[in-house]
């Protein structure tokens, strides 16, 4: 276990590596670079001056061997558009991408797999709306997904329209900051969670209908195990294994943020950072935030393929049985 | 009901191939004083239907009227050019939503479909023979899934996009995204397929057929693979309507089909503004026919692997 | 086998009394507040908060190396300068420049700074101040932007200070605009950022990390608090010099609220929400017509700004070396090639599609919203196909052969890319008119959407043939401007940086620009500046089609409003805003 515990702790170090490294490059070819993004009206000295400043002349190798030092001191430069350093805006926003994407997890989980164990053990009308709204929740596209939470929250007032926070609780204590973003959060995460809800129930209902059908589940029945748990005690904990792989990507999809929602919910998180790094071509603050994926992805793969191990008792961590 | 769903499919493709004599107008036909009209409802006047032609009332405000004193017949049967008849509406070039649908169908559906099985198989094999294998051969597939999946696609295209020459002729807009489509798409296939594989591969029937003399590629196509073809499903039903989005989203970085081509896609980002979805709500449709699609396909897909 | 349409059915009537809800919901409206009645006495009430949008995040809150609008926005809010020209009258009006007098050979102007003014931290703002920001400025390591607007022939301006209250400017050439160069001057307080300017960090002072009781400012407000991607807070800044002619100390309004919305859609739901008081900038003109119930409610007001100064611009590569091996090269850089398409472009319906009808057609870079410089004594390509038809005829291109497209006598296609980018509706409106217009004539135009870094490359290399771009000025004034205009400039977005000056008319725009950014009679400045036009309109090196209306929704509780076409359209004298009931 600590073994394989380490292997994957290896593995996510290279991860990220590359993936920096792959974002360091790519942005560099892409066409245009920061000096001509952002200085569109400034004469040609000018550019070449500010490309000076920001070290954007140098080649890549150097830029590179640069950024590897600094990164060995975990000081993963400077980002030229908001001239502070990387590593402390990338982790203000993760961490409040993080916030979202963990609202968005228990309630896309809450809702998605209960109703996949429901479709897919029972037959009837039941199961035909569950699949019927799943589909639904997979054609609407996020942008008009939060548009259309947006609209609600400003009809009703149940919801602040957007944001993290109101302007109104910036001098109070805690327990009223707290509240504030209670308030806040549920119309982003709501926005997030209603695909992955009804991805996790395609998912789990699949499955588990085809656990059910698992010789030893016949099994339990036959030895006057109620159905009801017959489901839930044996044929569930199997029926994990695809549920889970899906749940690992999920995990780093959520906390690598969404742009479009984090656009329109007007939420300050890594999506929209990403983004906007990139249309400014912010060579650093791409690979940062690429490395921030990659460590998302990496962890929620690992805590995915840990709680399989953990469930289902066919197989155990190391994963040859 | 999979036989009407199936019926249904073939019905849309047809309709989608025979989209150039089907649609009332062309995908690029645009009627500059019938911004954002509403959709017209044909009446009965004797047997032939008829629509009473709209008037522009506000031009700021985007309002119409229906000129009851007048009436003209389905584009099909007749065209005035003056008096454009929108089944579906109009969208905010004042391009029939009909025509556009229609022709949309052609590159939204080929585009997802083809993709969705090149990801699914690409994706099923992949994560077959990693689950099979097992051992460096499993680490190294899933590693570079991994990295597939962590890599910033947004990035990839930009820098695609800027060594492919400036003009893009639309099939070779279809084969890129197609392929981009399928590269992105099948890690996600993997790694459920490899998680199933892994425990189907130690089941009884796969050491008898191994013992009986079958080739490793027998066994993964005839046996084991089959043994993932609920759960395929049901990541086909993923991938479909996220494909047919993700095109509206290439098209933002530059790589997407010249203006004239429509997809479902790029109608639907074009719609996105939410006071014209309250106002323009038929600029909506192609959600509903890509919800269609996709639970076509799903039925279809569900039952035939039964 | 009956269980599936059922459950179809199911799903429908759900979606159907859900739809039916949601139409009977947005009939309901809330009631109107009964103090949203709108500011009819002239009398300014002090006191309350404005919240208005920020479309996008301050990079710095250094003015001298960041001119992006949220920059621009803080330095409006919390700085004054020495002389400033008025956004909506266009006049000069002193403010920390108490008066001033201009020597005979308008080259030296004295200034006499106002007495008593100091800055948020106490310290007295005096002439060290303004020379130092002059240095700050110049100094290369800053590497300001400001620095080549404040340069006459390539040469900075001297400063120098007789007392604590008076500077001398001494200009190495006279200057059209006059005295209203010192509005690019943005100032910077000496005791707290000389060692920093010292030290070669000055560019990276004043950064969004600095903490806003470090930021000292002169203006109304001043920063309170930023929280990163959410919003920043003004609030009045106690030791403002300025007071109105009743005595009574600006800013008017506590505090301003600026919440981050970057999605336009969010921004106007929250306007119609009530959250946002108004917004960074114009509404869309399909947003007008949500906002119309609301007016009539009370809640908001639509108030026109005027016609914008900015609109489309179309132009082609003119560098001839790009062209050479192109078989189109006879006729594609010909200007009646140009005057060909300008007339067969429809502006009517170009304003109608693209703005709606709220746009008005124009021929030059020029607008009519630009009352003191717009020429209407231009050449205008009225909408003629058939005049079109005849210009192209006479290159040699016409319709050879059974296609719908002209050609050349050699057969080469009469067609071109023309480049612009996604995002902004109305180019993209745009270019597709262009598009569809210019078949009526058998011209093939290929439109091709990409992202912003990539055209900007682009066209800055030259590497292009056609573009529809919008650029935003941000004066009025052309000597203010001279890049666009001169051979050399970095804006001549034809043919960028020329050495020498490629055409003769291009030459004589050069000529011409001398007087307009180097006289000092006004009649005479604009003399020129109508010839300049009437160049222009001849050789178009540049189309234009429509410049659009701009319209603003705001509060109705917001008064003492002074409307620009330049952004921040109104915020730019948020000190003389005013909010009632104190909220």
């Amino acid at each position: 276990m600590g073994r394989y515990l380490l292997q994957r702790l290896a593995f996510a170090v290279v991860l990220v590596f590359v993936a920096s490294s792959a974002a360091l490059l790519l942005t560099r070819i892409a066409p245009g670079d920061f000096a001509a993004v952002q200085g569109v009206e400034l004469t040609s000295d000018q550019r070449a001056r500010m490309r000076a400043s920001y070290g954007l002349d140098r080649s890549f190798a150097e830029q590179y061997a640069g950024w590897i030092r600094g990164a060995l001191r975990f000081d993963f430069g400077q980002s030229m558009l908001y001239s502070r350093p990387v590593s402390a805006i990338v982790g203000e926003r993760a961490l409040n991408t993080a916030v979202l994407a963990v609202v968005a997890l228990v309630l896309a989980a809450s809702i998605g797999v209960p109703l996949g164990i429901y479709s897919g053990t029972q037959t009837g009308t039941g199961r035909a709306v569950v699949r019927t709204l799943s589909v639904i929740g997979l054609s609407v596209p996020p942008l008009i997904g939060s548009l259309a939470l947006v609209f609600v929250a400003a009809r009703t007032g149940w919801f602040p329209v957007g944001g993290m926070t109101s302007a109104t609780v910036i001098n109070l204590g805690w327990a009223a900051w707290l509240a504030d973003l209670a308030r806040h959060v549920p119309l982003p995460a709501l926005a997030l969670a209603i695909p992955f809800a009804a991805a996790l129930e395609r998912l789990q209902s699949e499955a588990i209908e085809s656990a059910s059908r698992e010789p030893f589940v016949a099994a339990s029945r036959a030895r006057g195990v109620a159905r009801a748990r017959a489901i839930l005690h044996h044929a569930w904990p199997v029926s994990l294994r695809p549920v889970l792989g899906f749940y690992g990507v999920m995990i780093g999809s959520l906390f690598s943020g969404s742009f479009v929602v984090e656009v329109v919910t007007s939420w300050p998180g890594l999506g929209r950072l990403m983004f906007d790094a990139l249309k400014a071509r912010d060579l650093f603050l791409v690979a940062g935030c690429a490395a921030t994926g990659a460590v998302f992805l990496a962890a929620g793969t690992l805590i995915a393929d840990l709680l399989l191990a953990y469930t289902d008792p066919r197989v155990t961590a190391g994963e040859r049985a | 009901m999979t036989r009407r769903a199936g019926i249904f499919l073939i019905v849309l493709t047809m309709i989608a191939m025979l989209a150039p004599w089907l649609a009332p107008y062309g995908a690029a036909d645009a009627f500059r004083d019938f911004l954002h009209a509403p959709p017209m409802r044909p009446h009965f006047e004797g047997l032939s239907p008829m629509v009473h032609p709209l008037v522009l009332a506000d031009r700021l405000e985007q309002r119409f009227e229906a000129d009851r004193s007048r009436s003209v017949a389905l584009p099909w049967l007749e065209r005035d050019s003056t008096a454009p008849v929108f089944l579906l509406g109009a969208d905010d070039f004042g391009r029939d939503v009909l025509s556009r649908l229609l022709f949309g169908a052609r590159t939204s559906i080929g585009l997802a479909l083809l993709a969705t099985l090149g990801a699914v198989v690409a994706g099923a094999l992949a994560g077959g023979w990693a689950g099979y294998r097992g051992g460096w051969v499993d680490e190294a597939i899933m590693r570079v899934a991994d990295f597939v999946l962590v890599l910033p696609v947004i990035y990839v295209v930009l820098v695609l996009r800027a060594v492919l020459p400036l003009v893009l002729p639309a099939s070779t807009v279809f084969l890129l995204v197609t392929g981009i489509f399928i590269a992105v798409g099948w890690p996600f296939v993997a790694k459920g397929v490899r998680a199933i594989v892994v425990v189907e591969t130690n089941r009884e029937y796969v050491q008898a057929a191994r013992s009986l003399g079958a080739t490793h590629w027998r066994i993964l196509t005839r046996h084991v693979l089959p043994a993932c073809s609920g759960h395929l499903v049901v990541q086909a039903t993923l991938l479909l309507p996220a494909f047919i989005l993700a095109e509206a989203t290439l098209s933002f970085i530059g790589l997407g089909f010249p203006d004239p081509v429509a997809s479902w896609g790029t109608m639907l980002a074009g719609a996105s503004n939410y006071n014209a979805v309250a106002r323009f709500p038929w600029t909506l449709a192609p959600a509903v026919t890509i919800f269609a699609v996709v639970l076509a396909t799903n039925l279809i897909a569900t039952n035939s692997t039964k | 086998m009956n269980r599936q349409p059922r459950a179809l059915l199911s799903v429908l009537l759900i979606g159907v009394v859900a739809f039916v809800a949601w139409r009977w919901w947005s009939g309901v409206r809330p009631a109107p507040d009964s103090d949203t009645a709108i500011v009819v006495s002239e009398r300014p009430t002090r006191g309350g908060r404005l919240t208005s949008s920020l479309r996008s995040e301050p990079r710095s809150f250094n003015r001298l190396t960041d001119r992006n609008v949220p920059t621009d926005l803080y330095s409006l809010l919390t700085s004054n300068k020495l002389v400033r020209v008025n956004r909506a009258t266009q006049e000069l009006e002193a403010e920390l420049a108490e008066r001033w007098s201009i020597a005979p050979d308008n080259k030296t102007y004295t200034v006499t700074l106002r007495e008593g003014v100091v800055w948020s931290d106490g310290a007295p703002f005096t002439s060290a101040d303004v020379l130092f920001s002059m240095q700050a400025i110049y100094d290369p390591k800053v590497n300001s932007p400001l620095a080549s607007s404040l340069r006459i022939d390539g040469k900075p301006i001297a400063v120098t200070a007789l007392d604590a209250r008076t500077v001398v400017f001494t200009l190495p050439n006279t200057f059209g605009p006059g005295i209203a160069i010192l509005d690019n001057v943005h100032l910077a307080p000496k005791h707290k950022y000389e060692a920093a300017l010292k030290a070669g960090t000055f560019a990276q002072t004043m950064s969004v990390a600095t903490p806003p009781e470090d930021l000292v400012v002169i203006g109304a407000f001043k920063l309170t608090s930023y929280a990163p991607g959410q919003r920043l807070v003004f609030d009045r800044n106690p030791r403002y010099w300025k007071k109105d002619v009743a005595g009574i100390q600006l800013p008017y309004v506590d505090q301003i609220v600026f919440e981050i919305v970057p999605d336009q859609n969010a921004e106007l739901v929250r306007l119609q929400a009530g959250q946002l008081d108004t917004l960074q900038q114009q509404v869309r003109p399909e947003d007008i017509a949500t906002l119309r119930p609301l007016e009539q409610q009370g809640r908001l007001r639509v108030i026109e700004l005027g016609v914008s100064a900015d609109a489309d611009s179309f132009f082609f590569n003119l560098r001839q070396p790009y062209w050479e091996r192109d078989p189109r090269r006879d006729w594609i850089t010909r200007k009646e090639f140009r005057h060909a398409i300008s007339h067969a472009i429809d502006r009517e319906a170009f304003a109608n599609t693209v703005f709606l009808g709220a746009g008005v057609p124009i021929w030059g870079p020029i607008t009519p919203g630009n009352q003191k410089w717009f020429s209407p004594n231009v050449q205008r390509y009225g909408y003629s196909l058939d005049r079109a038809r005849e210009l192209l005829a006479a290159l040699g291109l016409s319709n050879r052969d059974d296609d719908e497209w002209i050609e050349d006598p050699k057969g080469t296609e009469a067609h071109f890319t023309v480049i612009a980018y996604r995002g902004n509706s109305s180019v993209e409106r745009g270019a597709a008119i262009v598009r569809d217009e210019l078949k009526k004539i058998g011209i093939r135009v290929e439109v091709v959407l990409l992202e912003q870094g990539a055209l900007v490359q682009r066209m800055l290399k030259g590497d292009f043939e056609a573009i529809l771009f919008v650029f935003s000025q941000t004066s009025l004034d052309p000597a203010m401007n001279p890049d666009f205009w001169l051979s050399s400039g970095s804006a001549h977005v034809w043919n960028i940086g020329q050495p020498q000056p490629a055409t003769d008319w291009e030459k004589q725009i050069d000529d011409l620009m001398v007087t307009v950014m180097t006289s000092v009679d006004q009649t005479e400045r604009k003399r020129a500046f109508d010839e300049i036009q009437k160049i222009f309109a001849e050789h178009l090196p540049v189309l234009y089609f429509v410049a659009p209306r701009l319209y603003m929704g705001v509060s109705t509780r917001v008064g003492g409003l002074t409307p620009s076409i330049l952004r921040p359209q109104l915020l730019w004298n948020a000190e003389r805003m005013t909010v009632n009931g104190g909220r």
